[in-house]
């Protein structure tokens, strides 16, 4: 297996596209990525993949004009290359006012996110963990899911001095068991190291959710009390960092957040962060323009503070980035990728003792847009359902559609839950999150099963 | 190129596999974006790289790698063996390969204009001025112009003695414009949302967009969806344009027929389907007005090729026949799995990735009338144009979608428009209501670029061709 090529060899392929006659900036990205993926279903392992890939991302800045080329040829020659193809670009773009130059040299956060023996995990050793989590599952149930080791290298440097290096490694195994006489159960673990991804108990937790969901009846949508586990909390999230916290969503007034800080946006319990710094955590400790990365508080107690910025959604808004800058060019602008959910005191069988009837969530499935200022979305339930009645949990009911606006959601919420999972929404993102329990959530359609 | 696929599949078979497949990619985009007169975006990427696949007494394996000198392409051959041996450890049902004639042929997108050789500034100019014409309609906050290009060259070799050059060529352009007043925030796209109007051509599609002439339009729209009532709520009879009914067929049909999904291999993911082999010939899918195919060799397509990537010819295949479904569409194991031959509908997101069951060109087959006449033969409904957001369970039963605009229809004509229309509705029920499916007149060919599916994910660009649809009691204004 390969392991990281190291700063050394990233730093020499990106300074190589230095040398521009005609830029005034150049900026590069280079990225080694690799890993593998073992893919299961119906309890046999069906497919399963590795990949190794190389990126090479120039910016070049040309008398205020902007041009972006890429290519996965790491070396000198398709560094220079790639630059000289981002400049062609410049000189026939239109100045961008809004560019505020490229990030200055700044000191980089330390994070540790790297673990070789993730990195390098064999195909056995996968498939001897698949093989653990499918001997829990009982008899007449079949598990489905795969487990993903991978290794990631990711350096920035620029003309003005900046350079930053991290290393990172992801372990994640997640499965669905389904069988028996209809109903469905889920679990999923995600980490730095494959060593703390513990097979056999996630194959516990998806069979006991799949017994227990057993016979699903069909529940009349309305709304209802709902108890969130955190899959289902960490799909809020998502959607509220993607329509809400970024830079340039609220500087253009587009966002549900726009003008609003220091107003009350959810209920007192809720305290949301973006951090990519916390130990043992995936995230990067710098954005991919090089800009260190900031713990950003975004609801503070209910209260809305600040979105996420890189460095033109920052020109915008007349402050300076908080480092949540994706890869050039980025019409979209910034975007949170490292959602932390403040824990409270509450256990699960606390929120739910606490439910007179509502229902218990286990997470959300393909879930979209349905007016971003109203922070509206709508999706459906997936992987186990169930009827809470006089503080107790009754009965699994069939998937319900729900269309919710999000912060409506948060500011009804009753009780946080006191322990978080990392759980992602989105490839690019994870959230670290409770499940909560919310006094009012609607449900406004049902499936067949 | 096709040497290094061919290197590869011999490196494979020397490190142990029975059956070897691999595919030389090199993929290039170009892609502009213009906002309010303004470069938000210019940039080119390109990739190269092999990937190969093999089977070991029954069993996938899969590697690929960027780099493709003799050395790494002979070690990620063995590394394939070795994934596909380490499966042995939960083993499934040996695989078997449906029959496919080995295939020796050069296919490449019919291509007027060469999109890449087209001069930068005159892509900049044609952004620049749809943006400007539309910005300078009062009350548009953002008037976003964009333009993507995208080739693919593959070179397939397999054990088999397949080797097949490909390339597939794709553009597009389209504009988006967005309005906002008082918390309220609405938008217009021409000719589609999510970046336009995509087709396997040229730049001569491009050309044929009338970006310019409609940005005024556009512009104006977005504004006045901003003093525009919500869509009430309710059961009505729903008509749909064309671009909507094909995301409705994207997400409803074609997924519901991908046999992957039938027998669970997706199951964790994205989810299986409601559907199962016997219901083909039996199950009533839709009305008698609804005659489903999926067509690789869709002129314009962006599910069009001449080879899929197990080397299997595009072909038409029914799929839901007078509302009647027909048949799945499958790869070479999976087929093999219902004793049938390969539909071809094996398709990788590049090099980088293993084939999976994709959508190619999905169409619902035209019947009679314009939608004008459509809209004039509706006594009382609502007219939903452009598709905004989608959402659809694991099993592809319950739907909800949005739309960027409505109208009312009363006695035949559009009157009131609305903002935030949406409808929800049950697969089977909903494609059943269908009352008029519109004729070859207003047909289109459009391209849905962003498809997900696969661990690790992947992105399809397919193809579908629709005429607009009328749809009778379906819900609408879901709050």
């Amino acid at each position: 297996m390969p392991g990281p090529v190291g700063p050394g060899e990233l730093r020499r392929v990106a300074e190589a596209a230095f040398d521009l006659p005609g830029a005034d900036g150049v900026e590069v990205l280079a990225l080694h990525e690799w890993g593998g993926l073992t893919r299961f279903a119906s309890s046999a392992i069906h497919q399963s993949t590795w990949r190794e890939d190389t990126g090479v991302r120039v910016r070049v800045v040309a008398g205020g004009r902007v041009g972006v080329a890429a290519t996965n040829d790491l070396s000198e020659g398709g560094a220079r290359e790639a630059a000289a193809s981002a400049l062609e670009m410049a000189e026939v773009a239109a100045p961008d006012p809004l560019f505020p130059g490229l990030a200055p040299a700044a000191p980089v956060p330390e994070k540790r996110a790297f673990d070789e023996a993730t990195a390098a995990a064999t195909p056995k050793r996968r498939a001897d963990m698949v093989a653990a989590l499918v001997a829990r599952i009982g008899e007449g149930f079949r598990a489905a899911g795969a487990l993903e080791t991978t290794g990631t290298e990711v350096a920035l440097a620029n003309t003005e001095g900046q350079f930053c290096y991290a290393p990172a490694s992801q372990a994640t195994l997640s499965t669905v068991v389904s069988g028996g006489e209809g109903g469905a159960g889920t679990a999923e673990r995600t980490a730095v190291r494959l060593d703390e991804v513990d097979p056999e108990a996630v194959g516990d937790d998806a069979f006991r959710r799949a017994r227990e969901s057993q016979r699903p009846r069909h529940l009349a949508p309305g709304d209802y009390e709902v108890v969130l586990e955190p899959l289902a909390v960490a799909t809020l999230a998502a959607f509220l960092g993607y329509i809400g916290f970024g830079g340039k969503a609220i500087e253009e007034g587009r966002s549900a957040f726009s003008g609003r800080a220091g107003e009350r946006v959810a209920a007192e319990s809720v305290t949301i962060r973006d951090d990519a710094l916390v130990p043992g955590d995936p995230g990067l400790p710098f954005d991919f323009e090089g800009t260190p990365k900031q713990r950003v508080t975004l609801i503070d107690r209910g209260v809305f503070v600040s979105g996420v910025y890189d460095r033109r959604s920052a020109a915008q808004g007349g402050r300076a980035s908080t480092g949540h800058g994706l890869p050039a060019p980025n019409p979209e602008g910034p975007f949170p990728l490292n959602l932390v959910l403040e824990p409270g005191d509450a256990t699960l069988e606390q929120m739910i003792a606490s439910t007179r009837r509502g229902l218990l969530v286990t997470r959300f499935h393909y879930s979209n847009v349905v007016h971003p200022i109203e922070t509206t979305i709508t999706g459906m339930t997936r992987d186990g359902t169930w009827l809470i009645e006089g503080g107790e949990v009754r009965e699994p009911v069939k998937n319900l559609r729900f269309t919710q606006s999000i912060l409506g959601a948060l500011s009804a919420v009753e009780l946080v839950g006191r322990d978080t999972t990392i759980a992602s929404e989105f490839f690019f993102s994870a959230s670290r999150v409770p499940a909560l329990k919310i006094a009012s959530f609607t449900f406004s359609g049902a499936s067949d099963h | 190129m096709l040497e290094v696929a061919q290197r590869a599949v011999g490196a494979a078979r020397r490190a142990g596999a029975d059956y070897a497949d691999a595919r030389f990619g090199s993929d290039e985009t170009e892609s502009l974006t213009v906002r309010n007169q303004e470069m938000e975006g210019i940039d080119r990427s390109r990739s190269e790289g092999v990937g190969i696949r093999v089977l070991v007494n029954g069993r996938w394996g899969f590697a690929a790698t960027a780099r493709t000198d003799e050395a790494e392409v002979e070690r990620t051959a063995a590394l394939a063996v070795e994934i596909a041996r380490a499966a042995a450890r939960l083993p499934m049902e040996p695989v078997r390969l449906a029959e496919a004639e080995p295939v020796r042929a050069t296919w490449a997108t019919p291509v007027q204009e060469d999109p890449f050789a087209v001069a930068l500034d005159e892509k900049v100019a044609l952004l620049m001025e749809t943006s400007r014409r539309a910005q300078a309609v009062a009350g548009v906050a953002f008037a976003e112009a964009n333009l993507d290009l995208f080739r693919r060259r593959t070179f397939f070799a397999s054990s088999e003695g397949s080797a097949i050059e490909q390339t597939v060529v794709h553009s597009g352009a389209g504009m988006e414009v967005t309005a906002i007043r008082e918390g309220e925030v609405q938008r217009r796209s021409f000719p589609n949302s999510f970046r336009g109007h995509i087709r396997a051509a040229g730049y001569e599609h491009i050309r044929a967009i009338p970006l310019t002439e409609e940005a005024e339009r556009i512009g104006s729209e977005a504004v006045a969806l901003l003093s525009a009532k919500d869509c009430p709520s309710g059961e009505t009879a729903l008509v749909l344009d064309s671009s909507q009914v094909i995301l409705q067929m994207h997400e409803s049909v074609g997924h519901a027929v991908e046999l992957d999904r039938v027998f669970g291999m997706e199951e964790a993911y994205a989810g299986t389907s409601f559907l199962r082999p016997e219901d083909r010939g039996r199950l009533r899918y839709g009305s008698d007005k609804v005659t489903i195919v999926a067509d690789a060799r869709l002129p314009g397509g962006l599910g069009t090729f001449g080879y899929d990537d197990e080397g299997v010819p595009a072909q038409r295949v029914v799929l839901i026949e007078d509302g009647i479904f027909q048949s799945f569409i499958s790869g070479r194991d999976t087929a093999a799995m219902l004793g049938l031959r390969s539909t071809g509908a094996m398709r990788a997101d590049g090099w980088a990735n293993l084939p999976l069951i994709r959508m190619t060109n999905i169409d619902l087959e035209p019947g009679e009338g314009t939608l004008a006449e459509i809209i004039a033969d509706t006594r009382d409904g609502i007219f939903m144009d452009t598709n905004q957001s989608w959402s659809i369970d694991d099993k592809r039963v319950n739907f909800q979608f949005g739309c960027e605009i409505a109208w009312r229809i009363k006695d035949g004509r559009l009157t009131e428009m609305y903002r935030n229309p949406n409808y929800t509705g049950i697969t089977t029920e909903f494609w059943g209501s269908c009352d008029a499916v519109g004729g070859a007149e207003d047909w289109t060919v459009w391209g849905t670029p962003n498809c997900g599916k696969g661990q690790p994910g992947q992105v399809a660009r397919v193809g579908h061709a629709a005429p607009p649809a009328r749809f009778r009691n379906v819900r609408v204004g879901v709050r």
